[in-house]
């Protein structure tokens, strides 16, 4: 995993800007001005393409890690290496064991990233500063609670992603339709995401929220642009969303930000003080790819639901626990 | 008197363009993008009853008693030219016996992706996003979604629910050409089908700032004895404040699909 120098040259340039921007106090897109960024034909920054947030760095940052920000180039490819070798699905561990039933989905089904993010943060939680979640209200921990309790007596114990419904919002990295495609016009930026194919469109023409009583699993967002950056803001959730124990009261901030032409960074934060003791911000930088989006008719296929039900009431008729 | 009212009657039919002339006269805005194409976007929506029937039909009572007249099912001129539909006669069998088995077997009863052309013809809107290279349509049904790649020879991997549909430009119009269909889709709730042979040729055609004209050529060699057409306005959500809600389906079938696997309390 060598770094080329081309890429050793951006990084070098990233950390300027970043560096110019703490000591001068400029605004990134103060900071970036100089440099020919690609507009849209009407003024707007551009950041129209397709975009893969797949990646093997962690949510939360690991105790290993517990003072560590960022890993040197080495540490990252080695951090690569070692991910490789222990994620390997399509080893075997003798046939018949449990163990081995569990990689029945081998390395074909998972497109989970093979790379650290290109800013080589040892989180994709950047604040709080030690990259962990905050602790949650004593209400949020009896949802997290309840939720955890779950089992298989119908399909309402289930994810919403195992549902069909919705993975839903913010973007997190995951195991696999990691893919996201920007279009823009003047009065709206869409984000298509190819998991469970919502298209979430964004209007930029400055209209209030809707109402109250309207409650969406992506509930309603408006953008604006800060500078280079474009700046959504979304309120109306519904509390069956649950983003990590989350109420109807999210505040859901994101931030998207064109750093170079291979690249978009994507930062959300979390205000829900009904469930977290304190605010918080991820960072994920968004990697241009050259694939395509393609349908995923994941309801039209949803096999699994019906064999997990029947899986259990099958154990519950054997006599089984669950 | 009356010779005077007949001129008067045949002067406004001279006068007055026949509905099939007007897109000649409309110039549509330009494209934000500035490739000089027509814009397109914006949030469009049927006002017709051909997701009931693509065909002409008269009202008649609906399948569930306590619905009464909220939920009958509602009469309709149709969208099939010559309101014939060129079945070969085994899939003529096959269309009555799917229309009797409506509420078991239609796709859109189980919330799955409706196809095309059926999704621009359902009762909710859908929004057009238009960029020079892709064209987004999103639907509210069910949150489904296509992209039409533009001026693209590229082929679908794979069948799909929604098509694989590559767009290019004629004067105004945007023609989209629409295959790789998986033979799961209906057309409408009378039980009219497909099979994976379908291919949907669609004309967008804006005719006034409000209203595309929506004309679409259906083949399918294996269910069809000829190409046929449906045509419809496409109209504009005019509102102020108009933008696409969720009708996140899913849950609401969850209970008709899963609802025997449930475990007994």
């Amino acid at each position: 995993m060598a770094i080329s120098g081309k890429s050793r040259n951006a990084l070098a340039v990233t950390f300027a800007i970043a560096f110019m921007a703490t000591v001068t106090g400029a605004s990134p897109a103060q900071a970036q001005s100089a440099k020919a960024e690609p507009r849209t034909p009407w003024g707007d920054p551009d950041l129209q393409g397709i975009w893969s947030i797949a990646t093997i760095t962690p949510f939360e940052r690991p105790s290993a890690l517990a003072d560590k920000a960022q890993l040197t180039p080495e540490e990252a490819a080695e951090a690569e290496k070692t991910f490789l070798k222990t994620q390997n699905q399509d080893r075997r561990d003798g046939a018949g064991t449990e163990a081995d039933v569990a990689l029945a989905y081998n390395d074909f089904w998972w497109d989970r990233g093979t790379k650290v993010v290109s800013t080589r943060q040892t989180s994709l939680v950047v604040d709080p500063p030690d990259g962990r979640v905050p602790a949650l209200t004593a209400e949020g921990r009896a949802r997290a609670t309840a939720r955890a309790a779950r089992g298989y007596d119908s399909w309402q114990d289930r994810s919403l992603w195992e549902r069909c419904i919705t993975r839903g919002l913010p973007m997190i990295p995951g195991p696999y339709n990691n893919n996201y495609q920007i279009l823009q016009t003047p009065d709206n930026v869409v984000i298509l995401h190819e998991m469970i194919h919502d298209a979430r469109i964004v209007p930029l023409d400055g209209r209030p929220h809707v109402g109250q009583h309207i409650r969406q699993w992506f509930g309603d967002s408006r953008g604006r642009w800060e500078g280079n950056t474009l700046v959504v803001d979304t309120t109306n959730f519904t509390g069956k969303a649950n983003y990590r124990g989350s109420t109807d009261g999210l505040h859901l901030i994101e931030r998207f930000t064109r750093v170079d032409k291979d690249t978009v960074r994507y930062e959300f934060t979390i205000d829900d003080p009904t469930t977290f003791t304190k605010k918080w911000t991820a960072a994920i930088p968004m990697a241009r790819t050259d694939e395509q989006i393609y349908e995923y008719a994941c309801h039209e296929g949803n096999y699994g639901m019906v064999n997990l039900l029947k899986g259990a009431r099958a154990q519950e008729k054997a006599g089984g626990e669950k | 008197m009356r010779h005077w009212m007949i001129g008067l009657a045949l002067a406004a039919l001279f006068i007055l363009p026949a509905a099939g002339q007007t897109p000649s006269t409309y110039k549509a805005p330009r494209s934000p993008h500035k490739d000089g194409k027509p814009d397109l976007s914006g949030i469009w929506q049927a006002n017709n009853t051909a997701n009931w029937n693509i065909q002409g039909q008269s009202a008649r009572q609906g399948p569930i008693l306590e619905l009464g007249a909220a939920f009958s099912i509602p009469a309709g001129l149709g969208v099939v030219e010559g309101d014939a539909i060129p079945y070969q006669p085994w899939a003529a069998a096959k269309q009555k016996e799917n229309a009797a088995k409506w509420l078991t077997l239609d796709p859109e009863i189980k919330c799955y992706m409706p196809g095309v052309p059926r999704a621009n013809y359902m009762p909710y809107p859908f929004q057009i996003v238009q960029t020079p290279t892709h064209i987004l349509v999103a639907y509210e049904f069910a949150s489904a979604s296509r992209t039409i790649y533009m001026n693209s020879k590229d082929e679908s991997p794979a069948d799909t629910w929604m098509g694989w549909s590559r767009g290019r430009w004629e004067g105004d119009t945007l023609v989209v050409d629409v295959n790789s269909f998986n033979d799961q889709t209906w057309f409408d709730r009378a039980g009219n089908f497909h099979s994976e042979a379908l291919h949907v040729v669609e004309r967008y055609t804006p005719v006034s700032r409000d209203v595309l004209q929506y004309d679409v050529t259906i083949e399918d060699p294996k269910v069809f004895t000829r190409p046929w057409k449906m045509s419809m306005p496409l109209y504009r959500r005019a509102e102020k404040n108009a933008q696409l809600l969720e009708y996140k389906c899913v849950e609401f079938v969850e209970e008709l699909m899963y609802g025997n696997l449930r475990k007994k309390p």
